[in-house]
Order: structure tokens, then sequence, then C-alpha cells
């Protein structure tokens, strides 16, 4: 008889971190917190009107539907139309907004990065003086200044405003960047021959591209969601934008609500998509800085 | 299952008796006034769901033959106009009038160049406002009836009465005509009024042992029936609505309070001065009392009536979570819309809320039955304040037109009664009669409607200082009595110019 001799078997330990735990479970809280609402609008907007206004309310739509997709990206139909006209002035204003902002910051932020010049200081944190104030401070003066300028009703009004309001940011945002790439390449670049701006645009803008970016995207956002000022500057139908167009689910005594919940959720779209595929220079762009070189 | 139409049409039933026992009641009311509207297309002092449908159809109108008296059909001219018109939350059959209605003025005036913008009623009078400030505005607007004096008392608005677009005045209701007065002079032309009516859910009622097609007679009714229905069914019984700076809440408050004698000013009595501050005598605080039972006492109205507007009122009276509520007629158009559309498993659900659906007067207090007064004006922007300058004749026709007794009826199709009384007699208004459900409750409300007083400051009292009076009491902040005085005080200094 053989005695098979069982050695213990070693186990092993796992040390519970309960601050792990707690970390995980608010990561989750804000993980709902964040994804319920969405999930909610998208769930809303397959709905019929009728089936939105039950109470309790239908978790999952009895008769889903597309109806609402359907008629809002109809360019046949009148819904569909405006819907379409609406998201199109707003990408166009955003679209321009961004371009122009960059067009002004970039060299705006490398200037006071790399140049010497008096007043400086003053003028560098004199760009925030507009930001300190609530924006709906400056909306009568420059409603007025848009009417004496002849830009009420048009783009241009919109455009204009949002570059004043965000090229502020841009900027501090921008020279943060040029900072942090070191002079000693564009000096190499100079003794090879390069401009001044050849310098600049061969060797400093690739490198500060994560932050080019992630100021258009700060700004393309601002741009799109902007309400108020659009809502004061525009009252034609042709020129709104989609925050003040939407208002068109809404009456005195009623709301679509799914027909309000799908275009919210096309508005948030490009959005979106522009945030997912840029991401990865958005991060860097925040996290840029943090490490010296 | 019957409706409270046909329910009217059968003789003896209490809808039908409370309609006609109400319009005997204000045949001495109507009466008094008439001495001020002779000549008048439409005798009010006989006005009664039967007097209505006895002149319905029975007059033939054409329009571009009335309006080519007031401007040649062949005028070349440019025309902007700013409205609250009906867009993707409307009923399907008020776009399709509105598309009608513009398609017809292009063919009437083909040669009036038309920028009509059609903005939100939440925005239209901020937007207004600014556009003013920058002489940005559009020649002619048409504004909800409390939204004008404020204008017309700054100067914006030019004299503008009936007369001048080919009516009468005596052919537009006298209350309406009063809310486009300011200091002796006419502002506005009324292109609409209406009036609210009293919607209730039968099944409810009888799930909670109440009759299912009586209205509570009477504000106290409410109140008890309110707290029934809660008691039995544990749900809200009166959709109260007490949100601050929303002008839902006066439009659903002061019909309670006038029918308790109350008032803010004076406005309810037969000829309002606006000097005596009347928010807190005791009508008014019989009817914050009342409300201050239902919510705090009984608990039997929707928790969240204090932030609630109409809308949110709108989703839990469908669901049956909610029993009764003041309703503008579009909301029953609106459900029906929805009903129709609804389809598969939500199509009997829809149905069965449809056909629960009653509708009624509101009910009455110890001093009177009230309503509010509503409806929309048509203003002329002074030239100085218009962009790209003011086309008069233009302008005319336009108004002509709109307010024609044709286009004043359909485009008060779902929701509203025509400003112009002729279009009572056409035969759009039988049409009407015939196909809408209820529209003698509503008809049957307009002697009764009392408009907001007619002062610059009235939308700062209604919006703002009656809704914080009830919730300083519904909150428990102030008492009953205290939250009154504090409302008298705030608007007897805002009259002050304090």
């Amino acid at each position: 008889m053989s005695m098979v001799s069982t050695a213990p078997s070693r186990r092993r330990r796992v040390k519970i971190d309960p601050w792990r735990w707690v970390g995980r479970i608010f990561l989750l809280f804000l993980l709902t917190f964040t994804v319920l609402p969405m999930l909610w609008m998208v769930l809303t907007s397959i709905k019929s009107q009728f089936a939105a206004m039950q109470y309790p309310p239908q978790w999952w739509p009895a008769e889903p539907t597309l109806q609402n997709y359907a008629k809002l990206l109809d360019p046949n139909g009148s819904t569909g139309q405006e819907f379409l006209r609406y998201f199109w002035n707003s990408f166009y204003v955003s679209m321009v907004t961004t371009i122009l902002g960059v067009i002004v910051a970039v060299p705006a932020a490398y200037a006071f990065s790399r140049f010497t010049f008096p007043g400086r200081t003053f003028l560098f944190f004199s760009v925030l003086l507009r930001n300190m104030f609530p924006s709906v401070v400056f909306l009568m003066p420059l409603f007025l200044l848009m009417r004496w300028m002849g830009l009420v009703n048009t783009h241009g009004s919109l455009i204009l405003t949002y570059l004043t309001f965000g090229l502020p940011l841009s900027i501090w945002l921008l020279k943060g960047f040029f900072d942090n790439i070191p002079i000693q390449l564009e000096q190499a670049a100079r003794i090879d021959g390069a401009t001044r701006f050849q310098a600049f645009f061969f060797i400093v803008m690739p490198l500060s591209t994560p932050g080019i970016i992630a100021t258009s995207i700060f700004s393309f956002i601002g741009a799109w969601n902007e309400y108020v000022y659009a809502y004061t500057f525009l009252s034609k139908q042709d020129s709104m934008t989609l925050p003040v167009g939407i208002q068109r689910f809404f009456t005195e005594f009623a709301t679509d609500w799914p027909g309000l919940m799908a275009a919210t959720f096309l508005m948030s779209v490009p959005v979106v998509v522009l945030f997912l595929v840029l991401q990865k220079y958005f991060v860097r762009a925040l996290t840029e800085g943090a490490v010296k070189h | 299952m019957t409706n409270s139409q046909d329910r009217a049409q059968r003789s003896g039933s209490p809808v039908r008796r409370q309609l006609i026992g109400y319009a005997v009641a204000t045949l001495t009311t109507a009466s008094l006034m008439s001495s001020t509207v002779f000549a008048q297309a439409v005798d009010i002092s006989q006005w009664s769901p039967e007097y209505i449908r006895s002149i319905a159809g029975t007059e033939e109108v054409d329009t571009a033959a009335t309006c080519s008296a007031v401007v040649p059909l062949d005028y070349t001219g440019k025309l902007t106009y700013w409205w609250t018109g009906p867009n993707e939350a409307s009923p399907d059959i008020e776009r399709q009038i509105n598309d009608e209605f513009w398609a017809a003025w292009k063919a009437t005036y083909p040669n009036i160049e038309t920028d009509a913008q059609n903005i939100d009623y939440n925005q239209l009078l901020d937007k207004l406002r600014t556009a003013l400030l920058g002489n940005a505005g559009p020649m002619v607007l048409r504004l909800q009836i409390l939204g004008g004096i404020e204008f017309a008392s700054k100067g914006y608005f030019q004299e503008l009465r009936p007369e001048d677009v080919g009516y009468e005045t005596a052919n537009f209701w006298p209350g309406a005509m009063k809310s486009v007065a300011y200091d002796g002079k006419y502002y506005g032309i009324p292109t609409n009024n209406e009036t609210m009516g009293f919607i209730w859910n039968a099944d409810v009622f009888k799930r909670a042992g109440l009759d299912p097609e009586s209205p509570p007679a009477t504000w106290d009714d409410v109140v008890t029936y309110s707290k029934q229905i809660h008691d039995k069914l544990g749900i809200a019984g009166y959709g109260m609505v007490a949100k601050q700076n929303a002008g839902n809440t006066p439009f659903r408050f002061m019909p309670q309070m006038w029918a308790y004698g109350g008032g803010a000013l004076d406005e309810a009595s037969d000829t309002p001065t606006y000097d005596t501050v009347e928010i807190n005598n005791e009508g008014a605080k019989a009817a914050l009392q009342a409300s201050y039972d239902m919510y705090v006492r009984d608990q039997s109205v929707p928790v969240s009536a204090l932030t609630n507007t109409q809308n949110e009122n709108q989703q839990p009276f469908i669901a049956g979570q909610v029993a009764m509520v003041i309703a503008h007629p579009s909301e029953y158009a609106k459900m029906v819309d929805l009903a129709g559309k609804a389809t598969g498993a939500d199509k009997p659900v829809a149905d069965a809320v449809v056909a629960n659906m009653r509708y009624g007067l509101i009910p009455k207090g110890p001093a009177r039955r009230a309503v509010v007064f509503g409806g929309s004006n048509m203003h002329f922007i002074k030239p100085e304040y218009v962009d790209g300058g003011f086309d008069e004749t233009a302008a005319k026709a336009f108004a002509c037109f709109y307010n024609s007794p044709e286009w004043s009826t359909k485009l008060a199709w779902t929701g509203s009664n025509p400003g112009n009384l002729e279009g009572f007699k056409t035969k759009w208004m039988k049409e009407r009669l015939d196909s809408i459900k209820f529209l003698d409750v509503t008809t049957s409300m307009l002697p009764s409607g009392i408009p907001f007083p007619v002062i610059p400051q009235a939308t700062e009292i209604m919006n703002i200082i009656v809704p914080d009076m009830l919730q300083n009491a519904l909150t428990g902040k102030m008492t009953v009595d205290e939250a009154a005085d504090d409302a008298a005080r705030r608007v007897d200094d805002l009259l002050n110019g304090l």
C-alpha cells in the first residue's frame, strides 16, 4: 500500500483592497450618471410620441420606430429640410470659427511664447479680460455692434462673437505648448538656413499638432453648442443654428419628446465623432507640460 | 362610453344644464355690455352654445374681395412678420392650415415679398425686446395677449385698430379690444380669443367613487374631489401648476382667485381701473388657502407642482396619474392627434386615454366663474424700429387678410376662437362645431374671460409675483396671510415705481 502524501496546497491569499473597490463603485456610479441620460435619450428617440408620455415609462419601446430619424434626415420633407439646414449652418459656423481661431491663435500664442516685447505680460493677461465677465453682459453691446455693422441675421455675427470668446483660451493653451518645445530646435533650423517663419512652420507647427487639435476641438464644441448669441443675433429660419433650431419641438402646450431626442442625438454625433477620432491628441494636450522636459 | 359633446346634445345631462344655466347667467352681464357693442355682426348679448350653432354657416365670405377694397391685389411691396406658429410639436391639422394660409396669402397678394419668421412661444418676447433696442424689429407681429402692452407703453407700436384694415371694432370681443388699448388709444387687432376649460379623467373619477360624467362644480369641490381621488387611488387629484416665472401658473391660478372674489388688481370688475391692489383681499386669500389645502394639508396634487408647467402635467394626466387639469383646447387636440398616430400595443392604450377624457367648464367660486381671457393680437411696429423700413400698404393688406372672418376662424381651428366675430358666421365655424368635440365648452367660457390687467407691469405681476406668492405659501416659507400681504406689497411697490 503506498502512501500518498499530499502536501498542503499553497493557496495564494489575495489581499482585498477596500479603497480599490470604493474607487470601482465610484467609477461605476459616474459611468451610470453619465451614460444613463444618453441611453434614455436614444430610447426616447425611437418611441412614438404617445409611448414617450406613458407612466410608468416604457423602459424598452413597445413599438420601436426610426420614424423620428427618418423625418429629420429626409431632405424632401419640411422637417428634414429645416433640420438639415440648421445642421449645415451649425457646421459651417463652427468650422469657420475653428479655422479662423487657429489661424489667429497660433501666431499669437507663438509670439507670446517666443518674443519679448513691451507690455507682453500685460497683453497676455488682458486677452483673458473678456472671459472674466459673464457672456450675457456682452449680449446687448455686441448685438448693437453687429446691427451697426449690418451683420445681424448673418453667420458672420456668430463667427466674430465666437472668436472673441474662444481666442483667449486657445492662445493660453497653445502658448503652453510652444513653451514646451525646445527653442534649440528652431535655433538649429535657423543655423541651417531656415527663416524664422520656416522654422515656425516646419519645426514648431508639426510638434504642436496635438495642441492645435485640442484647441480646435474646444473651439468647435464651444461654437457648436452656443445658444444665447445665436438666439439673439438670428431671427431668420434660414440662418438658424441647431441649438436654436431644435426649439421647434416645443410649443406652449406640448413637447415632441421623441423628435427632440432624435434631433439632440443627431446633434451630438459630430462632436462625439470628432472627439473619438482625435481623443489621443486631446489627452496628450491636456497632459502636455505635466513633465518638465 | 360617451363624451361631453354627446352629453351636451342630450337634454337634461349635467353638462348641458350647466351650459344652459351658465349661458343664462351670462346674459345679464352681457346685456350690460350691449350698450357699447351696438352694430355688432354677432350679438354677444345672446351668447350661448345654441346661439353660436344657430349663426354658424349663415354667411359666405370672400376674403380676396374684402381685402382688395383695402389694398389692391396687385400691390407690389414687402412684408416682414414675426409670430408664434405651429411646429413639430403641434397637431398635424394646425400645420396643415398654416401651410394653406401662406399659400392663400401668396396667391392673393403675389407681389408682396414676405419674410415670415415663426418664433418659439418662449423666445418671441425676448427676441423682440432685443431687436427693438437695435431697431431691427419686423413690420408686423403677432403677440400673446399679455405681451403687447409692454411695448405699446414704451412707444414701439403704431396706433392700429380694425377700421384701419377694413373691419369694425364692434366686430371684435370687447375684452379683447381692451387688451390692445393703452392710454386711451388702440395699438392692435385681436387675432383670436381663447379660453381654457377643465379636463378630467372619467375612469379615475369612477374608480374614486365620483360621478365620471360630472366635473367639480365649484373650486371647493375641486379640493374635495382631489382629496378623495388621492385618498382612494393614491394618485394626484388636481394638476396644480405653481412654477415660478412661468406664464402657465397665472393662467391656472387666476381663474381660481377670481372665482373666490380675489384678483391681482381690480381686473375682474366690470370697469377696472387697475389702481386697487386686491391680491390680499379675502377672496384672494381663500383661493390661496384652497391651494394650500390641496398641496400641504391633503397632499392631493403632484409634489412637483412647485416646478411644474402644464407640459409636465400632460404626461401624468395621459398616464392616469393626475385626474383633473385646467387645459387649453389645443391639449385635447394634441392628445387626439397622438392617439391617432399610436400603433401596435400603444394604440388601445391611447384610445382608452382619449375615450376617458372629459372636457367641461372651469369650476366657479363664491364670486363668479372665471377664466383668463387669452389669445393673441396683431401689432404694427413704428417705422424707426423696423429693419429695412415699414411698408404700410403691405402691412395693411396682411392684417386684413389674416384677420378676415375666413382666416381668423381657420387659424384658430383647434385651440381658439376667431378674433373677428364675423368668423362665427362662416361655414368653417360650422365645420369646427361639427367636428371638434368640446368646442361648445370653449365658446361657453368666453363670456367668463377676464383679461389680465392692461398695464405694462402685468407681466411681472402675473409671471413673477403671483407664482412667488403661491410658492411662499405652499413651501411654508410664509403663512397664507403673509404670502398674500407680501404679494400685495410687491404689487404696490411695482405700481409706484419702487
